[in-house]
């Protein structure tokens, strides 16, 4: 707006003195900043004067017959991040343009995506308008707007991801790079991550899978940042939201700066708090489901010609309040827990923020350095992370004055990873990496898990190929662990066992291109997952389930073996098109828990069914598509269908605990942007999810408590609009969940045992960039 | 700035030569306070007599070694009185959990359930100060010869208030089981 006055005042003032031509020049230079290219086909645009021109195969550009004032330069790459320039023109000027890799910081991944070289396995991410809508939820929430992606949850506060039915240690979780490491074996533990920090949350799997880990066999979260501040000078943005169905409110930031006089160094700093009440189901609100989250980051960069490096700290904080009604003291209470239609009235009907026990209290720190180099080409890259979590579970206790947790586990993991990519030659560019992780585990309070080491070596090599239509990715990994566990019990006898496994991964990838508007891959991927120590040895009643958890030292790995194939289509017009993914993936030593009915633990609280680690041979078979249609520039329908099929061959039986087929249809209208008004939507979305009747049967003794619930049917709505408050963007966002307030339980959510599901929930987001 | 990395790459091999350094975690098991291994009932005879004890003992907490449990053998058409100790053997010294019980008798409950037939009845339980039954101490009274069963329950009250009242069954939502035992008994 500034601009424009001052343009208009120049062009007045052009055209009142007699003096001045219109005849200056502006050209320029661009080029990547990391590696060093010239841009072709960069887009540079006067946004006073509306020209717009393209640089050439030398990066160059040139305006001519400018007058003299104030211009705002854009400057665009497909590759790179969008970069404004300010200049004041009053003689013939040259620029010279560094463009910054779009995700430069981001996973290795998307930097080989913009080399030309798109991801050819399974890719699907999550930025832009449904990352907005999910501004405030969990990460796992959020990531359920993914196609193919569930949430296996405990309650409303703690959600997990789940990647085509695998959870947990099945997943990688790469949090700016680094792979997150907490206690993620657990049902109930949820990812420690500020979804704020991220820009864009991509799942993959394939050929790009092997940099991370060779035991993802579910597949790769990438939790990628914006990258950071382009242009001198400071910036910002501020999140706010309100739910109303917990009286939540969160409150995030962002501050960056990159200095004027030294260009070369930037920083952002960023934080999120959240606080929320006692959730509430369409007829009762549930007591001591509140929950908490401190969150802070900072990044630091540092780049100059080939060398760039970049320092990231990151302090997660949550406590979380568990249903008082859904701690058990024994099967009998679980019995009559299940029986009874509602939870009593004892353990409903307060309106509080208050988090009492049973409740959950998590840290997590992450430390990062990361270093690139750049030479003829060539990329090295050393990455050195740390990371401390400790998770603190805070049971019901008899003594009103005891404030100590009854599980406490504290992990440390320190990470090296060494890795060095190739410049394309004769189509093929391709990585080297070497990585190590040490990881310290101790506990105090209950035994659940033992104190450990860990300590894992391992080493991958990519390559990807492309020319014309076709584009081939392979890659191979192979990691050893060793992990030596102890265990100190009360009597003075010590418990020692050590571990040592070797897995071995492999992909290949196969796409291929007949025409712009059509896509097929097919792809076979080979994982292998060591068991963890929770598989191993865990030994303990689960008080959120009424179990005793028996481990299993003789366990093997895990080897997975997955097929898939994906078409997808664009019409020309851009106004129909379809993405289809099929899948089937076989694991054999699929590693469960087996309920043993017929051999329940014996304590003084009763007896407690028996849930025993085992190995069975498993596949996995399903596939997710997606359509939309665009009758017309304002109108948009999209509709999704995810579908799961999930055996246990050697039983030949189904697989318990796996989601649901889910189908849903979503009417998007857009309204065209007017003077003040832009990118304003309204969309509403009806989903359905079946009722689960594949579960494992009960000829061998009762494997589930309960019947799976009932299909159910959600409608959300959603409306948007940025218009200006004084000169700068501000985002309102408007969110119904659950219009109906329909009552209903899902499948994965281990709660269902006790109570519904969230009823209604409205939320209200304002985005204010500064 | 390289040397800037350098300082940061030596503080993180620093901390993971600590941590490396510092092997595994050798402090003994500071088990959960919060079990209960052992239920003990004395049986005093009512007019003098020897006393009697009974058990359910699982001396490592749940799992491991499997759980004993002693049959309450009594003589027909006697009153004993009984007092219940609550142990928790896996810490040294061994702590009484009876007291704790005691400490917040509002919050806790004993019940006892002898099966028809088993000629036993249970009475005179102490209460707690609102005068609820707390069930710590009782009057156990035998009738003629009979095998049958009895089981105890304790059952703890997670609210605040608790909310503990006479008339909560057995089975209250309001409460949740700490402990629940059922011992064979025998007359003879």
């Amino acid at each position: 707006m500034k601009s424009i006055v001052a343009l208009l005042l120049a062009t007045l003032m052009a055209g009142t003195s007699f003096s001045q031509v219109c005849n200056l020049q502006l050209s320029g230079h661009v080029e990547d900043a990391d590696t060093k290219d010239k841009l072709q086909t960069a887009t540079v645009s006067l946004k006073e004067t509306g020209q717009t021109i393209v640089t050439d195969a030398k990066g160059d550009f040139a305006f001519t017959g400018l007058c003299a004032g104030n211009y705002t330069v854009l400057i665009s790459h497909v590759d790179c991040e969008p970069v404004e320039r300010k200049i004041t023109l009053s003689k013939n000027q040259h620029i010279d343009v560094f463009m910054p890799h779009a995700r430069k910081t981001l996973g290795e991944l998307t930097v080989e995506a913009q080399r030309g070289i798109a991801n050819t396995g399974f890719k699907k991410e999550l930025s832009g308008k449904a990352l907005s809508e999910s501004r405030g939820l969990s990460l796992a929430e959020a990531l359920s707007k993914i196609n193919g992606v569930t949430i296996l949850q405990t309650g409303s506060t703690i959600a997990k991801p789940v990647i085509h039915g695998l959870h947990g240690n099945r997943i990688l979780t790469i949090n700016n790079g680094v792979r997150q490491e907490g206690q993620q074996w657990g049902n109930e533990h949820a990812p420690e991550i500020d979804p704020f920090i991220a820009d864009k949350l991509v799942v993959i799997k394939g050929v790009d899978e092997l940099r991370y880990g060779s035991d993802a066999i579910g597949g790769v979260i990438l939790v990628e940042p914006k990258a950071l501040r382009n242009q001198p000078g400071m910036g910002g943005e501020v999140n706010l939201a309100y739910f109303t169905n917990n009286q939540q409110y969160v409150a995030s930031g962002v501050f960056e700066h990159q200095l004027k006089k030294q260009p070369a160094f930037k920083y952002r700093l960023q934080g999120t708090f959240k606080k929320g009440a006692n959730a509430t189901t369409p007829d009762y609100r549930l007591n001591n489901t509140a929950s908490e989250e401190k969150n802070f980051s900072a990044t630091a960069a540092w780049k100059k010609n080939k060398f760039s490096t970049e320092l990231f700290y990151s302090h997660f904080a949550t406590k979380l309040g568990i249903f008082t009604g859904s701690h058990i003291g024994n099967l009998t209470d679980l019995k009559n827990a299940i029986a009874s239609e509602k939870p009593s009235d004892v353990f409903l009907g307060q309106q509080s923020y208050a988090i009492q026990r049973p409740s959950q209290d998590i840290t997590h720190h992450l430390v990062k350095s990361k270093s690139l180099l750049y030479k003829n080409g060539h990329k090295f890259t050393l990455l050195l992370a740390g990371q401390f979590n400790q998770r603190r579970e805070f049971d019901i206790v008899r003594n009103t004055a005891n404030t100590k947790p009854q599980m406490d586990l504290s992990i440390y993991t320190f990470s090296e990873d060494l890795s060095w990519e190739h410049p394309k030659k004769n189509n093929f560019n391709g990585a080297v990496g070497i990585s190590a992780v040490q990881q310290q585990n101790s506990y105090a309070g209950r035994y659940f898990i033992p104190n450990y080491e860990a300590n894992t070596f391992g080493g991958y090599f990519i390559e990807k190929w492309s020319r014309h239509r076709w584009e081939v990715q392979g890659g191979l990994r192979y990691d050893n662990k060793t992990i030596n566990t102890t265990r100190l019990k009360f009597n003075g006898s010590i418990i020692n066992y050590d571990f040592n496994f070797s897995t071995l991964a492999a992909s290949l990838n196969t796409i291929y291109k007949p025409n712009e508007h059509w896509r097929l891959n097919a792809s076979v991927s080979l994982a292998g997952r060591a068991p963890y120590v929770n598989e191993l040895l865990s030994d303990g009643i689960h008080h959120g389930t009424a179990t005793y958890e028996k481990g299993d030292i003789g366990l093997k790995t895990e080897q997975s073996v997955n097929l898939s194939a994906g078409l997808s289509y664009q019409h020309p017009s851009d106004k129909v098109g379809f993405e289809l993914l099929l899948y089937s993936n076989s694991i054999n030593g699929f590693i469960y828990q087996q309920p043993m009915p017929n051999n329940p633990v014996l304590t003084i609280a009763g007896a407690f069914p028996l849930l025993q680690y085992q190995q069975t041979d498993a596949v996995l078979r399903g596939g997710d598509l997606s359509v939309f249609y665009k009758p017309s520039p304002a109108l948009e329908w999209t509709g999704k269908a995810s579908v799961l099929y999930a055996r246990n061959r050697t039983a030949n039986d189904w697989l318990i605990l796996m989601p649901a087929n889910r189908f849903s249809n979503e009417l998007t209208y857009n309204f065209k942007a007017g003077k003040k008004v832009s990118g304003a939507y309204l969309s509403a979305e009806w989903m359905h999810v079946a009722q689960q009747n594949r579960v494992p049967s009960d000829k061998n003794g009762a494997q589930d408590y309960k019947a799976a619930p009932a299909a159910y049917d959600l409608i959300n709505l959603h409306a948007s609009a940025t218009v200006p408050v004084y000169h700068k963007p501000v985002t309102f966002s408007l969110g119904v969940r659950n219009l109906l307030d329909a009552a209903y339980r899902d499948y994965m959510n281990s709660q269902r045992y006790f109570t519904d599901e969230m009823g209604r929930n409205i939320s209200l987001r304002i985005k204010l960039a500064l | 700035m390289k040397q800037q990395l350098m300082k940061w790459t030596m503080v993180l091999a620093m901390g993971g030569a600590l941590v490396t350094g510092c092997k595994k975690n050798d402090a003994v098991e500071d088990n959960d306070e919060e079990l209960i291994t052992t239920m003990k009932l004395s049986f005093v005879p009512v007019g003098g007599g020897t006393t009697l004890t009974y058990q359910f003992d699982d001396a490592d907490g749940p799992g491991g070694t499997a759980a004993t449990q002693d049959e309450i053998v009594l003589a027909p058409s006697k009153a004993y009185n009984v007092t219940l100790q609550l142990l928790n053997k896996t810490v040294i010294p061994v702590t009484d959990i009876t007291t704790e019980v005691a400490s917040e008798a509002d919050a806790h409950r004993f019940y006892y359930a002898p099966t028809a037939g088993s000629n036993i009845t249970v009475s005179g339980l102490d209460n707690d100060a609102d005068g609820v039954p707390l069930g710590i101490t009782g009057t156990w009274t035998t009738g003629a010869v009979a095998t049958g069963k009895l089981k105890i329950t304790l059952r703890h009250y997670p609210g605040t208030p608790p909310g503990k009242a006479a008339a909560d069954a057995v089975d209250s939502p309001k409460s949740g089981t700490d402990i629940e035992v059922e011992f064979n008994t025998k007359i003879q």
